[in-house]
């Protein structure tokens, strides 16, 4: 049987596949204790939590530059 | 304004690279796809469930690995040892279902021909480095900044030998940045300074160091020109 740690970087690889990024780096946080010495891992995983902080960031950002409109209607 | 552009473009590069890196294991993908749905049907058999539908559905999507030889090892062996566990799991007697005798047999068929397949020896030869072949990987941005990444790993790692704190770390780096004009230093110490800017840490004393090394080096590099 695969390890807890091979399904989680398995599942990783898949979500950076499908461009889910979030979920991508939460299977990769599960499967980091297995592979901490593992130069490849770290370095998707590294690249994933930082793009993943940077989308934040932009999101941040984006909201900032929301402009609130309100309709106002007079007598009706 | 130009803050959210920097964002932008490190977003793009960062997506690329994800990009490339799923491209690059497209294969390797499709593999591990496999041998994780072959773990997930083993489990269910272990728990006495019945797997023969799923099983049925398993052989018939990689019923092409069969005569693929392109196989790793420790995949032959993964899936050869999961079929082993399933194959215990399912117990096939006089009153079994026909749909069962049949997943077992080709349970065994494969098992065949996993074995045969582990024992051959494979010898593989690098491609040779022709003049043509390093231009092609000078011009592969992708590999250049997977190198740099994989070089920063490493400074990072002899920095980092013996020290208590990052900050330590990204003191000594600029150090070599500015002394030694280092520009690997350089760059890893603006990703630790980005990184610690996000961890809520204040980072200003080392963004002027940062920026008195990049003017050292871009002075260095105009000297040189």
């Amino acid at each position: 049987m695969l390890t807890s740690g091979e399904k989680s970087y398995c599942a990783a690889l898949m979500a950076l596949k499908r461009k889910d990024f979030k979920t991508a780096t939460e299977h990769f946080k599960k499967a980091a204790p297995y592979f901490e010495h593992d130069r490849e891992f770290n370095l998707f995983f590294e690249t994933t939590r930082l793009l993943v902080d940077v989308k934040q960031e932009l999101g941040r950002y984006e909201q900032d530059d929301k402009i609130e409109i309100e309709e106002i209607f007079t007598d009706g | 304004m130009t803050n959210v552009n920097n964002l932008k473009s490190l977003e793009n590069l960062l997506e690329l690279f994800l990009g490339k890196v799923v491209e690059l294991k497209e294969q390797r993908l499709s593999v591990l796809e496999g041998i994780n749905s072959l773990d997930d049907i083993s489990r269910l058999a272990s728990r006495g469930i019945d797997i023969t539908d799923e099983m049925g559905e398993w052989f018939a999507n990689h019923n092409r690995w069969l005569t693929d030889r392109s196989f790793k090892q420790a995949d032959l062996e993964k899936i050869d040892s999961m079929l082993s566990q399933i194959k215990n799991e399912i117990k096939i007697d006089q009153s079994s279902p026909p749909a069962r005798v049949k997943i077992d047999r080709e349970i065994s068929r494969w098992s065949e021909t996993v074995k045969e397949t582990s024992s051959k020896i494979v010898l593989k030869r690098s491609p040779e480095s022709t003049k043509e072949a390093i231009k092609m990987y000078e011009n592969d941005t992708i590999s250049l900044f997977l190198n740099k990444l994989e070089r920063s790993i490493d400074l990072f790692k002899d920095y980092s030998a013996n020290k208590q704190h990052i900050l330590s770390v990204l003191d000594d780096l600029l150090k070599s940045a500015i002394i030694q004009k280092n520009k690997d230093a350089l760059i890893l110490s603006a990703f630790i300074i980005y990184y610690l800017k996000q961890n809520g840490y204040k980072t200003e004393p080392f963004v002027k160091k940062l920026k008195e090394a990049e003017t050292i080096l871009t002075g260095e590099v105009l000297d040189a020109n």
